[in-house]
Formats: structure tokens, sequence, C-alpha cells
């Protein structure tokens, strides 16, 4: 799973997720791209899934971008334990997106196969999606 | 590419974002004309005529006449545009007048043709590297794209922008050896190379990133005589 090699603190607060995505929320690398059209947190788990569910029904045809990265750690309290006695130990990471993100970037297919994979990509996360073009990103 | 359209603009004499956004509301965007050395001005059009041009073939490198309501009439371009991160609408523009004696610097989109041998042949792919070159020509010459052909490409070649052929007093100012579009080696776990090595560490429970200590320590050893000197 996608990680920080090397992280100032261990433990984060929440934080908030107000506004759009101005940056990164345009086709920079493929022809082809899945733009984020809510905010919310994404984890490392789903990106890997979306992005297994993505090369794998393109096999061996194109490249695929993953235009985001997991690094704010998300705590949980072990099961059956008191409030208190201090914040949780780091569970999982996630990827903080607002609307407008590119999520995955696609080149090297078809454009009805780079729609279908992202469609396949897009049922992995927990996210409302939009698939989108070179032509019609911006 | 000099298009015989013309684009109506009013000028704008209050700013800020209140009023922009009453602009938007009445189905017009704020916009700018700069350039020629000339005072800027700050106008208002119609989105559906800018969105027109932008998506006509020359796109943003085309020249229309925009004409200001009461004011000048005068050739320009697009050269920057505002989109909305999540509507793809249109929020503002910026036209530069232009001098059509005098050469001017634009960006040409680069496509390719043709299908690279090493595809079949190696089981390659094509990786377009550079979509648009900078060049420097009259305003009446500026190509609506530059083609490239990559029929004979193998595994590990490439075509670079010195391969464009230009014509008339067309100048390139991108690097000649800017690669444009390469045949690479076609690896279906490409974008997988860093999970791996995180599975492999702990695939279960995943290991906990290293915490950076060192400018913590200089930190406290800095912070410590501070004190000592409030104690003074």
């Amino acid at each position: 799973m996608l990680m920080p090699k090397k992280v100032k603190y261990r433990k984060q607060q929440r934080g908030r997720m107000a506004g759009k995505a101005w940056r990164g929320s345009s086709v920079a690398f493929g022809e082809y791209g899945l733009k984020a059209m809510v905010c919310g947190w994404i984890t490392d788990r789903q990106i890997e899934a979306a992005r297994i569910a993505m090369t794998r029904f393109i096999k061996r045809g194109g490249k695929v971008w993953i235009r985001l990265f997991p690094d704010k750690p998300i705590t949980k309290k072990p099961a059956e334990t008191r409030m208190g006695k201090g914040k949780g130990a780091p569970e999982q990471w996630v990827a903080v997106v607002r609307p407008g993100k590119i999520l995955f970037e696609m080149e090297g297919v078809a454009p009805d196969v780079a729609e279908q994979a992202m469609r396949l990509a897009a049922h992995k996360l927990p996210l409302k999606t939009k698939f989108v073009s070179r032509l019609h990103a911006e | 590419m000099r298009k015989d359209v013309t684009v109506g603009a009013e000028p704008r004499v209050l700013r800020g974002k209140n009023e922009a956004r009453r602009l938007r509301v009445k189905g017009m965007i704020p916009a700018v004309l700069y350039g020629a050395y000339k005072d800027s001005q700050a106008i208002g059009v119609s989105p559906k005529e800018v969105n027109g041009i932008l998506h006509s073939k020359s796109g943003h490198n085309t020249i229309f006449n925009l004409a200001v309501a009461g004011g000048e009439t005068t050739p320009a371009m697009v050269v920057d545009t505002q989109y909305d991160p999540v509507s793809s609408r249109l929020l503002h523009a910026d036209f530069k007048r232009i001098d059509l004696e005098k050469r001017i610097r634009v960006s040409v989109p680069v496509a390719t043709t043709g299908e690279a041998k090493g595809i079949k042949l190696q089981g390659g792919l094509l990786e377009v590297v550079t979509r648009e070159v900078d060049i420097e020509c009259l305003p009446d010459e500026i190509p609506e794209h530059f083609v490239l052909d990559v029929t004979e490409l193998m595994i590990g070649q490439s075509v670079r922008a010195s391969h464009i052929a230009l014509s008339g007093s067309m100048k390139l100012l991108s690097p000649p050896e800017a690669v444009v579009a390469h045949l690479v080696v076609l690896r279906a776990e490409a974008v997988a190379e860093p999970a791996p090595a995180a599975e492999g560490v702990a695939p279960a429970e995943p290991a906990e990133p290293e915490v950076i200590k060192k400018g913590k320590k200089e930190e406290e050893g800095a912070a410590e005589p501070a004190p000592e000197k409030k104690k003074k």
C-alpha cells in the first residue's frame, strides 16, 4: 500500500475539506482522467483496489498515473477500550480529496476502454466521480 | 491563425469579486485586454463566444477581432483562461492585442501520426511527452498544429522537437532536443513500483513510517538555553 517513507509527526488532527481543488484539477500527463466531484478521504487500500481494477481491465495496453497520495494518518482506538488514555494508534493512511481533483490518468488505450476501466476504478472509491478527457478537462 | 470573427465586449467599470459574480450571473464573464504597449482594459465578454474560439481547430492560437463597445476594435488572441475545477465553466479570460506585423511567441500543438513499428513487433507503448512546442512567427503564419510521423519508431527511439518541419519565418523556441514522443517498454505493473516494496514489508499490518527526529533534537537543544535566561 502507498504510505509516506518519513513523517514529522505520527498522528494528525482530522482537518477540514473546504473549497475546491484549484490545483491538480486538469489532465496533465495522460489522455483521460477520473475527476472527483465531491470531497472525501480515499484510503491507501481503496487507491490500490482502484489501480488493480484499472490495470487488470486494460491488461497490457496503456499507462496509468496515480495523481493522489495518502499522506494523512488516521488513528483508531482498539475495540472494547474505555474513552480517554490518549489518542489511538495509526491504523491507515488517507488522501484528502477536494471536488475537482484528478485522481487517476490513463494513456495508450481507446477512449471506450479508458472509460470502462475508469468506471471499474470508480466503483472502488467512496466518492462521486466523472470520466474526463484532455479535450474536456478544462 | 487569423479568423474573420468579431467578439463583442463591454467595458467594465466596477471591479471586485462581487461585481465579477454579478457579471457571471448575467451570462457574461470578466476578462482583461492588454498588450501592444497600450493600457490594459477590464472588459466583459460572452463565454459562449470565447469557448467557440477555444474549441475551434486553431484553438487558443486563433486571432480574432475584439470589439469593445464605445472603444477600440483590435485583433486579439486568448492568452490565458481560468476554469471552475468542478463544473469546467469558463470563469475568466485574458486577451492580448496583436500587432499583425510583429513576430509573436505561441504554443502550437504537436500531433503524432501512424502506428509505431515497435508497438506490434516489440510490444511497446507510445508515450507522448510534449504536447505543445513554442515557436516564434508572424501572426498570419501560426499553424493549427504540427504533425510528426512515428511509424518508424522502435523501443528506445524517440521523435524530438528538432524533427518538426518549420515553414516560412517560423523559429523554434522550445529546446530542439526536447522529446515529443518515445516508445517505451510496457510494464503492466509499472505504476505499482512503490506498492510491492510496502506490501513485502508488512502485508497485514502496515509498518509505520520513520518519524523525523533530528529536527526535534535541534529544536530542543536550541530551546533549552532560552528558559535559563528567563530564570536569570
